[in-house]
């Protein structure tokens, strides 16, 4: 291989490398962890679902898009859709506060009880019958 | 926006009503979406679907929000949500509508048409969705898929992009209902 060749070599090299650290990097960021992102806002599940049924509106613009940690009285444990999801009572017999636990959570949701008191860490996306958490782990259990 | 007005009137009168026994209901309705090119597939799933199917009207509306949709890769969930949904201008997509001809006394799997009226940033638009119905011992389970056309909610994707993403939309639901708790 000639001096030249070697140098085309040599910078095709680096163009893929780039491009695929580019690639992996960025489009392919990976999944938010929760583990690794500080808590935004601390509340409990009654003040959360108040919050959204008394103002929906104001409620969003504190608590939508941010990580909270809600403290909460587990209602139910379901494994639907092959998601483990947490509902936590809410301030009234309709409204809870929807957790999709993370897969890593798998082993300490099946331990969850009825009645247990939790406190879980996510991202608010909003309410609809429900406040919604994703991405949820639990914490100190 | 009569319409939406509508569904969330029926969503608050069927959550706020104590004397329902014909009413079933999920909170965690499974819907997700495939836009499939021959640069990318694209797919994203809601798991967090609320629906509720009033018997008495064979009614069913149906309401997710849209940043609730999980993605694969993180950069679409953000393309999605900021520049093509605006989930921050229309946070959700409602369904309000009637199974035709449906008699939820029957047992086993009934396929029904289901005729209503999808908003998706604020766009109302008839649509007619075949559905799978099952009733197992009192327990509803709804499957079905449709087709959106990207262009009628007039989601503007940016002309670099637009091979990657599909102009027909395929959606897949399936909501496994329970009685309404009273």
């Amino acid at each position: 291989m000639n001096k030249k060749n070697k140098i085309t070599f040599l910078l095709f090299t680096l163009f893929l490398i780039g491009s695929l650290c580019v690639y992996f990097g960025y489009y392919n960021k990976p999944k938010i962890n929760i583990i690794n992102i500080s808590t935004e806002i601390n509340t409990s599940s009654e003040k959360l679902t108040v919050s959204f049924i008394k103002n929906e509106e104001n409620a969003n613009s504190i608590y939508k898009g941010k990580i909270i940690e809600v403290e909460g009285i587990v209602k139910e444990v379901t494994f639907l859709n092959n998601r483990n999801t947490v509902i936590l009572y809410g301030e009234n017999k309709h409204s809870g506060v929807l957790c999709d636990m993370q897969s890593n959570q798998i082993m300490k949701v099946k331990n969850l009880k009825r009645g247990q008191k939790v406190m879980i860490k996510g991202i608010c996306k909003g309410f609809l019958k429900d406040a919604i958490l994703l991405n949820c782990m639990l914490i100190n259990q | 926006m009569n319409r939406i007005i509508i569904l969330l009137f029926l969503l608050t009168n069927f959550i706020n009503s104590d004397e329902i026994s014909d009413q079933v209901i999920t909170r965690q309705g499974h819907v997700s979406f495939f836009s499939y090119t021959s640069v990318e597939n694209i797919e994203a799933k809601n798991n967090q679907v609320l629906s509720i199917i009033d018997f008495s009207k064979n009614e069913i509306a149906i309401s997710m929000l849209m940043n609730a949709f999980v993605f694969k890769k993180s950069l679409m969930h953000e393309h999605f949500n900021e520049s093509y949904i605006e989930s921050d201008l229309y946070p959700k997509a409602t369904f309000q509508g009637t199974i035709i001809d449906f008699d939820p006394l029957v047992e086993g799997t009934q396929t029904k048409m289901v005729k209503g009226t999808l908003t998706v940033r604020d766009i109302a638009k008839e649509v007619e969705i075949k559905t799978n119905i099952e009733n197992i011992n009192g327990k509803y389970i709804i499957t079905g898929d449709f087709e959106v056309v990207v262009k009628d909610f007039d989601i503007k994707i940016p002309p670099i992009l637009a091979p990657n993403i599909a102009k027909i939309i395929s959606i897949k639901f399936r909501f496994e209902y329970q009685s309404y708790e009273k």
